[in-house]
């Protein structure tokens, strides 16, 4: 009965019929209370987003496995210090953090929302050393500043892991086939069981980890179960017949897995490395990128190539008619798994002497099979190496290089919302606004069910003042997920291009409530409050927007415009100090930077630091405007005007720069071409207090023109 | 300014007024960082009623004319138009007739800057504070009282039911002399 339960259990679990699961599996911890049947259930509580209840299950468990589901949901509870104990080895337990690679990651990002920043860099630094296929770890290392080069990263260490695991894993395969056979049946489809992997797409990245069990367990073997509930009970002999079922479903798990997949324990278990392998490919991309590669894996015919290239794995996907290998060994895998999900030990032993078999055939095979396998990983890692590499120039603000990077990659991959929001995020840090954003609407066309970085999106067309645009992205997103942060943004955007900020503010704080630390979302807050003139507000923003990731040099640059707003000058040049720092190349830093210098009293500095931001962006036009404001201010009135007429070629249409002109040659008392400005400033639709203050400055400019003329008189 | 339908000013005589309230997009409301204040107040129909967004409440005067609003500002700002909602329909002897509007540094140098007289009002009343000159287009003060020196049939107290108060927008880049208005210069005026 314990095993007819559990195999119900695993079935229900990935199908998603999550209350179902519950309740046998309470039946089953009933009837037979043990640790692996509470790990179970608290693996369906967790699916089921009951987080709580899986803590208070596993609460005092000490078995490695149930360390790290106990972690989790803590995490998840956000009861951080429990998490962190739960984790961290102790001298009654392993000394190791429990679920490798997946451990390590959860700790780190533990140690990430607790601020203990170093901490966490070296359990992310170790979760990739665990499992090179660790991306997340390595895209939270980008974030924080602290990544090496990808090269590094992604570079033989990482080959020689990943090729070693892949090998053990391969070792174990054919052991523990062996072992299975050995084993009471039921026992063995017990424990594997517990094993399974469930891909959920819905959830989020970190509950899909809980499914990549680590094993610490003994013999038995991780399987990969396909949430296509396939028909279980068919014996052996069908498994060419299954092997033709569509692996789309495999792979968008592996889609979702991936981040994760590469989250599975790298000890024991011998269809996690095979997942792994799978994830590797999937870990960076859409499901598109991934069916095209399915699409081209599915024509090679599967049954002739099951026998023989079973442990054969080509990955890389323009090797299509190399691609079933793969496949079919994932088949088997999963075959293997759902024959022991069945309850006849039977067809375990079919299989195991069927892969013993296989094994016994294929001596000659091991030779190309290893050869596939180097060439499988380096393609792996070769992508890998480009895409982070990508994403670290970009999250340093080396936005030119990291498109230079992201252009190395094949049509396929680039074309996949991840590479595409990567490109159009480089492009808006540059300040190009035109290609961001057709970048982005290539990338909302294609995907639109996809919403990371459609925030960014919202924030282009804000910048391009494209009204109408922008309403509609907002209401895209909305009708897709009402839920989602980046949603909210959008429409806060929006309300905020319309000049209607309390709605935009309120828009903004749901977006906070969906997602606490949606760094964005405070950030565009702090905005908000600091049009509507509340600074006091707008600093609390900032501040909490800086508390979550202290590399957004948004908040940074928000909090330097609010300290000008106060006139407190010397805090603002700290401000745009610190978000230099993180952002070297921003022109706009630098010229508030300037002001605030100027305002400061520290001409020199301030004249200097235009200089450089005209160096920097030579496409902006405002360092040589602040420029001339600060010469004309000192007095300097000639070089302003030198520098104003440079710039009156290139923006003809401005009417701040004519307005001082105005000034300027009011000074310097060339009348004609004072006049002359004026009347093309007033021309040039300023903002009414301008007009009534250029009007204002003319009054003055007349009285002595006429006592000139009646002196003449 | 603001959009405004049928009306007439002979003299400063302003009739009818508008259901709708719009205002233009370089305006923006003032009435936050200020002060409220009134000579008198029934009780229930306070002060708060001019602020609250809701045409059905209303502020009732209890005393002698002319009843005063007083609206204090912590700094001086530039004010550009006052709009009231008056209804005669509703309110009959109540609505406001005769309104002086006076701005200056505190209670004891105000000074008339508009006067106007209200001809059955229905609606939204806007009330400009420019002067003909353009360098007026503002008025620039530490205070503004609203000041009713009559109402509709020789009422003696009055019902307003709501205020507000417009000024200009202020540079969203500090310390800068002018606003931009090309999109070359606002697209690197600001970070998001």
């Amino acid at each position: 009965m314990e095993n007819l339960l559990a195999n119900c259990v695993e079935k229900n679990l990935s199908q998603f019929m999550f209350t179902n699961a519950i309740f046998f599996c309470e039946r089953l911890l009933a009837e037979f209370p043990s640790e692996v049947n509470l790990q179970l259930l608290a693996r369906c509580y967790l699916s089921n987003s009951q987080a709580y209840s899986a803590y208070y299950i596993l609460k005092g468990s000490k078995t490695p496995q149930s360390r790290y589901l106990f972690a989790f949901s803590c995490f998840k509870l956000d009861l951080l210090g429990e998490a962190e104990t739960a984790l961290l080895p102790s001298e009654d337990n392993v000394d190791e953090v429990p679920g490798g690679a997946a451990g390590h990651y959860l700790l780190g990002l533990v140690y990430r929302y607790a601020g203990r920043k170093n901490s966490s860099i070296e359990q992310f630094r170790m979760a990739l050393s665990f499992d090179p296929l660790c991306w997340e770890a390595y895209r939270e290392l980008c974030s924080l500043g602290a990544a090496e080069e990808a090269s590094t990263v992604f570079g033989n260490v990482a080959f020689q892991r990943l090729q070693e695991t892949f090998v053990t894993q391969r070792i174990n395969f054919s052991e523990g086939a062996n072992i299975n056979q050995l084993t009471d049946s039921d026992k063995a489809s017990r424990d594997t069981s517990l094993w399974r992997t469930e891909h959920v797409p819905g959830e989020n990245q970190q509950d899909l980890k809980i499914r990549q069990l680590g094993a610490d367990i003994p013999p038995d073997t991780d399987r990969q179960l396909n949430t296509n509930g396939w028909d279980l009970n068919t014996p052996s002999p069908v498994i060419s017949q299954v092997l033709d079922a569509p692996p789309p479903l495999l792979h968008k798990n592996m889609l979702r897995s991936a981040v994760e997949g590469s989250l599975m324990s790298v000890h024991g278990g011998r269809r996690i490395k095979f997942s792994e392998e799978m994830s590797a490919e999937a870990t960076e991309g859409s499901g598109r990128r991934r069916s095209a590669r399915i699409a081209a894996r599915k024509k090679i015919p599967m049954s002739q190539s099951f026998g023989k290239d079973s442990y054969r794995l080509h990955l890389s996907p323009s090797e299509s008619n190399c691609v079933p290998s793969l496949s079919s060994m994932i088949e088997k895998c999963r075959i293997q798994s759902s024959k022991e999900a069945t309850t006849s030990g039977q067809s375990i032993s079919d299989i195991g002497s069927s892969v013993d078999d296989e094994e016994n055939k294929n001596p000659s095979e091991s030779s190309p099979d290893s050869s596939s396998l180097i060439s499988g990983i380096s393609e792996v890692l070769n992508l890998l190496r480009i895409l982070g590499d990508g994403h670290r120039h970009l999250l340093m603000y080396n936005c030119q290089e990291a498109l230079l990077v992201y252009q190395k990659l094949s049509l396929k991959q680039y074309n996949t919302h991840w590479v595409l929001v990567q490109v159009g995020k480089a492009y808006f840090e540059l300040q190009d606004y035109f290609n961001a954003d057709s970048t982005f609407t290539l990338a909302h066309q294609k995907y639109p069910y996809a919403l990371e970085g459609m925030d960014t999106y919202s924030t282009v067309l804000y910048h391009l003042k494209e009204e109408m645009r922008l309403g509609y992205l907002a209401q895209e997103l909305i009708s897709v997920d009402r839920l989602s942060p980046e949603s909210w943004c959008a429409v806060g955007n929006c309300y905020s291009l319309r000049k209607d900020h309390d709605s935009a503010l309120k828009m903004f704080k749901r977006a906070i409530q969906l997602n606490e630390r949606f760094t964005y979302a405070h950030t565009l807050c702090g905005h908000e409050f600091a049009a509507l003139e509340d600074f006091e507000g707008a600093e609390r923003c900032y501040r909490r927007a800086l508390s979550i990731d202290t590399r957004h040099y948004n908040a940074w640059y928000g909090l330097g415009m609010t300290y000008l707003h106060l006139e407190k000058f010397e805090f603002a040049e700290h401000q745009f100090q610190l978000a230099l720092k993180i952002n070297p190349r921003s022109s706009v830093i630098m010229c508030y930077y300037g002001i605030a210098l100027h305002e400061s009293k520290k001409n020199d500095e301030a004249l200097n630091m235009m200089e450089k931001a005209k160096l920097t962006d030579a496409k902006n036009p405002l360092p040589k405007y602040y420029k001339a404001n600060i010469l004309a201010s000192l007095g300097d009135y000639h070089k302003a005007q030198k520098v104003l007429e440079e710039l009156k070629e290139c923006a003809p249409q401005e009417s701040s720069v004519h307005a001082l002109l105005f000034n300027i040659y009011k000074q310097l008392k060339l009348y004609d071409k004072a006049v002359l400005h004026f009347g093309t400033a007033l021309d040039l639709n300023p903002s009414p207090s301008d007009a009534v203050k250029i009007k204002a400055y003319m009054e003055r400019l007349v009285i002595p023109d006429e006592l000139a003329m009646e002196e003449n008189l | 300014m603001a959009t405004e339908s049928s009306e007439s000013e002979e003299e400063g005589k302003i009739r009818g007024g508008n259901d709708k309230l719009i205002i233009e997009d370089d305006l923006r409301e003032m009435s936050k960082n200020a002060a409220w204040s009134v000579s008198s107040c029934k009780p229930g129909n306070g002060v708060t009623t001019l602020r609250d967004d809701n045409l059905e409440t209303y502020w009732q005067s209890d005393g002698l004319q002319p009843h005063l609003i007083n609206i204090q500002f912590q700094k001086k700002v530039k004010l550009q138009l006052v709009v009231l909602y008056v209804d005669f329909k509703l309110d009959e002897s109540y609505t406001p007739s005769k309104i002086s509007i006076r701005a200056g540094d505190g209670f004891h140098n105000l000074k008339e800057i508009k006067s106007v007289e209200l001809v059955k009002p229905t609606g939204w009343v806007c009330l400009s504070l420019s002067g003909t000159d353009p360098r007026e287009t503002f008025v620039n003060t530490f205070m503004l009282q609203i000041a009713i020196l009559s109402n509709h049939l020789n009422g003696r107290d009055t019902h307003i039911r709501q205020i507000k108060v417009y000024g200009p927008r202020p540079n969203p880049i500090p310390r800068q002399p002018f606003q931009f208005t090309s999109m070359e210069f606002l697209t690197y005026s600001t970070l998001r």
